[in-house]
């Protein structure tokens, strides 16, 4: 077993920075969807900030909002060699490297040290999060000693404790066992269920490997978290290399399902095999209870939050390429219904109205307020005004259907999202003297610009939900009528009411232009002060950090794709005059305060025709994580900008889109790329696309 | 009081006597000897010295004078390679021109000192000085932490607050391995801005411990010397502690000189 070599397939970082270790933790995490770690450094540093998470395990502090809770600590390796501690700080490094080998799922270690002593070690480490099997993580240390006899000592106790309960019950439990083997692949020892301290005599020249193994349950799964982790570990503990092999397997079947090449550019090709790493290490099929925060498993920034992020920019990938996944996905919002009732309730409307942020429950999460860096105390608004997230749940559970056709999700569970969502549009919006409906009060995507009214995204997208809805409400009743009955019937549905769902969607005010064919971002917008922003480039700093909060607000400067989010969603509803004209209007106006939209900027160039554009774009939107420009990776990776990424390549690039005759492509690729080719999931059936083809472009089966 | 040495070199002007109310507080808070230093054409003897350096006898207590004959800056450089002192206290210039910054003399052991200088503008006067606010500019490079122990120490031992401010230059991210730059990217303010506060000090406490410190971190962009010189008179700063890599010609220190050009409280230099 060994890393990949191939470099558009791994994250290299050499030598030892202390500064940067919070980002490169993140970077580096590993993660299966049900359980991840951050990619810390076992022996610690001062910066280290190692964690481990369950997904979908809530806790809170007194004072706040719950958060994502980390478990303990599995990772933690502390080693001395004849009374010199083995760490980065310490004696002499005279290699280090560390591999994120995104092909086989494995963070790699290499590391060769020289203590004061004069001893040199070399060691190599391998983490994983066992896609095979979601409960194991697996951790494998092998220490040869180049130039010396000696005494080994670790110190391999768990930081923290193996059984935890959270405030809301549930018990998350961690079974560990650990066993040396040395050259010969003997056991050293009997395994033991937790390594405390451990000491060895280490041969000159010899190797000798620690392998660690651990076993996660929760009470969600199992009443005895406890004793199946115990149990489970005994059993993997005594085949480790096959625990590692059936991981690696399973991560290349995942990439033979989900890769996608490039040719000519290998910066973008890491980039991508980067963003599906990442977005395939925090989906799990098996759970429809969990979804994906804004940092996925990767840290503790956003609180393992669930946003628009979800269901817009991730949710696409897994729907093309993994519709297990995405079927977990959109079931955790029809299991987080009963909260989004209650807030529509609270707020006086009827049907769903998702919270901005999601967690475990579906209760509005979003907290009330922040102190900015200035000492300025902002009230937050999100929560209470950001109502598009219903739109856009209902957006990604009909883009899963039309993809899947999986009438069981549908009849059970996916109409139901549709029709509360159309129902809460219909209470939100209201007619107004003008004969129009009208939302007031709102926040788009552009949050910059609060409380206004009419925003263009999100009464496109609830114009959208409404229409949907009705269509809904026919589709199940022709084809489910049994199934129709029953669910109208609870849902108090009548036939009068999916009626006037039709009405508020064709009466419903949408900002549109005839004239100029522009959409007005909201009520209001074209009066605001133009500022031009090629005057403040180059900056490292958002514009409403530089403009203020006041200013911004009287500007059109918006912070992230909002009238073009809508042409990129709403596509084919709109003929091409109109998305070009939006487009030549409202990008030179982005100033992209949000890491979600330099990608959807470079899709909906690519499908204009603008390659350079698009291309400059593309490679901002890579840079988010890699290149650490934000100064906030540390908290972990931007898992929505990842997903955005991916949709930039297969929908801009590849221009694939789906007509009622199936899919089909509108290549756009930017002038150094050779080829792009993928796989993705229609109806059942997989799609091979290469590109550009000679001639007529090829979708085969 | 321990064996430690702060070093105030006078001249003899009015305006040099700044220095002492300074360096008499740090001595408090260091626990350290004030040892001045007075170098002259000729060596003057008792009341002499005391008229040439305008001060009163009692001024002198718990100090020692040191008089020296040479080049002014050469001569304080020569005391301190002997007294190995823990920080020069001294005037940033005696000559009364607008818009000075420094005479040649602590220009000269500035760029020469091998320990921190306290640079003390003559506008302050000779009134009487507290340390109950430090200011340490940051521009987010590891070099420029190198200003935060010295500042975290001094702030611990006078029990002051010390306020980091992340000041920087929007125009260019740093080049610098380990940079923490303002985040391009703001997705969730309520998110995004704790996390990078967090990151921040957690970046700092690396550096020195923060623990025992009231510590506070403010962002700020811009111009890095105008947005020090308002952080420090909007935040009443005592002393602004600012890191500097050692170059002085031109193009380099560009920021410490138009600090020390406007700024009205004492400033200590440390190398990064």
């Amino acid at each position: 077993m060994a890393p990949t070599l191939d470099p558009p397939w791994v994250l290299v970082e050499e030598g030892f920075t202390l500064a940067r270790e919070h980002e490169l933790e993140s970077l580096f995490a590993i993660g299966n969807g049900y359980v991840g770690s951050r990619g810390s450094l076992a022996e610690g540093t001062a910066l280290s900030a190692p964690a481990t998470f369950v997904a979908g395990i809530f806790d809170s502090e007194a004072g706040s909002v719950p958060g994502l809770a980390p478990t303990a600590d599995w990772t933690r390796l502390s080693t001395t060699i004849d009374s010199h501690a083995l760490r980065l700080d310490h004696g002499h490094n005279l290699e280090h490297r560390r591999v994120l080998d995104m092909r086989q799922g494995i963070l790699w270690r290499e590391w060769r040290h020289q203590n004061a002593g004069g001893e040199i070690t070399r060691l190599q480490m391998l983490r994983l999060a066992s896609l095979a099997d979601r409960h194991l993580l697996l951790q494998c240390t092998t220490i040869t000693p180049e130039n010396y006899n000696g005494r080994l000592s670790i110190d391999a106790a768990l930081t923290g404790t193996a059984t935890q309960v959270t405030g809301s019950g549930t018990t998350v439990a961690m079974a560990i066992a650990s066993r040396v083997v040395d050259s010969a692949g003997r056991w050293m020892g009997s395994p033991q269920q937790v390594v405390g301290q451990l000491s060895l005599e280490l041969r000159l020249g010899e190797t000798y490997r620690l392998d660690r193994m651990v076993a996660v349950h929760t009470s969600r799964d199992t009443g005895e978290p406890r004793e199946m982790a115990h149990r489970q570990v005994e059993r993997a503990i005594e085949d480790v290399n096959g625990v590692i092999a059936e991981h690696r397997d399973a991560w290349l079947a995942r990439w033979k399902a989900s890769d996608l090449r490039i040719e000519g550019d290998p910066a973008a090709q890491r980039a991508l095999h980067f963003a599906i790493y990442h977005l395939s290490s925090t989906a799990n099929p098996e759970d429809g209870r969990v979804s994906i925060g804004a940092r996925g498993l990767s840290g503790t920034a956003y609180k393992g939050h669930v946003f628009w992020d979800t269901d817009i920019f991730m949710l696409p990938f897994f729907i093309l390429t993994y519709p297990e996944a995405a079927r977990a996905l959109v079931m955790y919002r029809y299991h987080t219904l009963s909260g989004a009732r209650a807030k529509a309730a609270r707020l006086g409307y009827r049907g769903a109205l998702y919270a901005w942020e999601s967690a475990d429950t579906g209760e509005e999460m979003t907290p009330p307020f922040v102190v900015s860096p200035d000492g300025e105390i902002v009230r937050i608004l999100t929560g209470e005004q950001e109502h598009h997230i219903s739109a856009d749940v209902a957006f990604g559970v009909w883009k899963y259907w039309e993809a899947t056709g999986d009438e069981r999700f549908l009849v059970d569970a996916g109409a139901e999202i549709l029709i509360e969502t159309a129902r809460f549009w219909a209470s939100r919006a209201e007619r107004e003297d003008d004969g129009r409906y009208h939302i007031r009060g709102i926040i788009g995507p552009d949050e910059y610009h609060e409380t206004v009214d009419d925003n263009a995204y999100t009464n496109g997208l609830a114009q959208w939900n409404l229409e949907v809805g009705e269509e809904v409400t026919r589709l199940v009743a022709e084809r489910w009528p049994e199934q129709w009955r029953a669910l109208s019937r609870r849902l108090g549905l009548e036939a009068e009411e999916s009626r006037r769902w039709k009405q508020v969607a064709r009466e419903l005010y949408t900002g549109f232009d005839e004239q100029t064919g522009l959409f007005e971002q909201f009520r209001g917008y074209f009066g605001l002060e133009d500022i031009d922003l090629a005057a403040f480039a180059p900056r490292t700093a958002p514009m409403d950090v530089l403009l203020g909060r006041a200013r911004i607000k009287r500007s059109k400067i918006i912070k992230q794709a909002d009238v073009v989010m809508l042409v990129h969603l709403l596509w084919e509803r709109l003929p091409p005059q109109i998305r070009k004209a939006n487009f030549e209007y409202y990008e030179p106006r982005c100033g992209h305060g949000s890491s979600l939209s330099p990608a959807i900027h470079a899709l909906v160039a690519a499908r204009l025709g603008d390659a350079a554009m698009a291309e400059r774009y593309f490679r901002q939107a890579a840079e988010i994580d890699l290149s650490d420009n934000m100064g906030n990776a540390a908290g972990g990776v931007h898992v929505g900008a990842l997903g955005a990424l991916w949709q930039a390549a297969v929908f801009g690039f590849a221009g694939l889109r789906f007509t009622d005759e199936g899919p089909e492509h509108r290549p756009n690729l930017p002038p150094g790329w050779r080829s792009l080719s993928m796989r993705f999931q229609w109806r059942g059936r997989w799609h091979e696309v290469v590109l550009p083809e000679s001639g007529a472009e090829r979708v085969g089966q | 009081m321990s064996d430690a040495v702060i070093l105030v070199p006078l001249d003899g002007s009015e305006q040099a006597l700044v220095a002492l109310p300074v360096a008499k507080v740090l001595a408090e808070i260091e626990r350290a000897v004030l040892r001045i230093v007075h170098v002259g054409e000729r060596k003057p003897a008792g009341a002499e010295l005391l008229g040439r350096l305008r001060f009163e006898a009692p001024v002198l207590d718990g100090s020692t004078v040191e008089v020296r004959t040479g080049e002014p800056a050469a001569e304080i450089l020569l005391a301190t390679s002997e007294m190995n002192p823990r920080l020069i206290v001294m005037c940033t210039h005696t000559e009364a021109k607008p818009g000075k910054m420094l005479g040649r003399t602590a220009t000269n052991v500035l760029r020469h000192a091998p320990c921190p200088v306290v640079l003390v503008p003559p506008g302050r006067g000779s009134i009487a000085w507290h340390l109950q606010h430090v200011l340490v500019p940051h521009d987010g490079t590891p070099t420029t932490s190198a200003a935060l122990r010295p500042a975290a120490e001094l702030a611990e031992r006078a029990n002051a607050e010390l306020l980091v401010a992340h000041v920087t230059d929007v125009s260019a991210a740093p080049a610098e391995a380990g940079s923490l730059t303002t985040p391009l990217y703001v997705d969730q303010p309520q998110h995004e801005w704790p996390a990078w506060t967090r990151e921040f000090v957690k970046r700092l406490a690396c550096i020195c411990p923060l623990d025992h410190l009231h510590v506070s971190v403010v962002l700020a962009h811009g111009n890095p010397a105008a947005e020090t010189v308002r952080l420090a008179k909007k935040q009443s700063t005592d002393l602004l502690v600012l890191a500097w890599r050692g170059e002085w010609e031109v193009p380099h220190a560009a920021t410490l000189k138009a600090i020390l050009r406007e700024a009205r409280c004492p400033i200590m230099v440390v190398r990064a």
